[in-house]
């Protein structure tokens, strides 16, 4: 994998995709907004992940119940604006390159681009079974979560290299 | 939480101790405050969470980091506490950049 961010003069930090890469994630808002539509549901593993209960005491249903009532309309919107700013991001950019992008990454687009890396990584990782001690290299190609893995993989390696860069812009 | 593409240890925690009638109504009349918690899971990277925490909370770069390895040892931390009122908005918040966060009121 080759390096994605970069400085550009100015200091702006710059993501470099690749037409496959701008195209994978061109995907993932579509996938995401069908998830956070359906609204929460501990029943269904993914969208316990993305909208986890606040109460963990399950007689605290009434509580539970309010509090959902309250936040989770505004959980959903957010989400959802993130989804839509990448999308605009994803097609602003789209000609210069043909077909590959290079995305500018200021507060509100980095923002947006994180909670959609992350969101998906979140759904994938629940849907693959994710462990903390995965390792790339035991999965072999013939394995049915290979091509899963694989895209998880890179979204993980993304997300970890604007992490970074964030990281260093924030005080210690 | 995981980190890449440093392998870690897993540390698989269920938030499995559920306690009983939590006696909602007589909590918020204590003083004792509500407790926010994150708990552990295989997916968002150390580096992420303690983003989370400076970004949220304001803590310092060395108190997000001590936060993020007591979720990753010891499979949860108490992150913030207040009010209900307030524990209820940083649960949501934390939600909100996908950390796994719940409430409780410590009898």
């Amino acid at each position: 994998m080759s390096p994605k961010l970069s400085r550009a003069r100015g200091g702006r930090l710059e993501l470099s995709l690749t037409a496959e890469e701008r195209d994978l994630l061109r995907s993932l808002p579509d996938q995401l907004r069908t998830l956070y539509e359906a609204g929460p549901d501990d029943s269904d593993p993914v969208r316990g992940r993305l909208f986890p209960r606040a109460y963990l005491d399950p007689t605290a249903e009434n509580a539970e119940r309010e509090w959902r009532d309250l936040v989770h309309p505004e959980l959903v919107r957010d989400r959802l604006a993130s989804l839509d700013q990448l999308l605009t991001a994803l097609d602003a950019e789209r000609d210069a390159r043909r077909g590959g992008v290079v995305i500018p990454l200021d507060d509100e687009s980095s923002g947006a681009l994180l909670s959609v890396l992350n969101d998906a990584r979140l759904a994938l990782g629940t849907q693959l079974g994710v462990t903390e001690d995965l390792d790339y290299d035991s999965v072999t190609p013939d394995d049915p979560r290979a091509p899963g893995l694989g895209v998880y993989g890179w979204l993980t390696y993304v997300q970890g290299e604007i992490i970074e860069a964030l990281l260093a812009g924030l005080p210690d | 939480m995981t980190s890449a593409p440093v392998e870690v240890a897993p540390v698989e925690v269920a938030p499995s101790e559920v306690k009983g009638d939590p006696a909602l109504e007589d909590a918020t009349t204590t003083d004792k405050p509500w407790l926010v918690i994150v708990w552990n899971d295989p997916v968002n990277l150390m580096s992420y969470v303690v983003y989370v925490f400076q970004k949220l909370f304001g803590y310092s770069r060395e108190k997000s980091t001590r936060l993020m390895l007591q979720v990753h040892h010891d499979g949860k931390a108490v992150v913030s506490d207040g009010n209900r009122e307030k524990a209820e908005a940083d649960v949501a918040r934390l939600h909100g950049f996908g950390l796994w966060a719940t409430m409780e009121h410590p009898s």
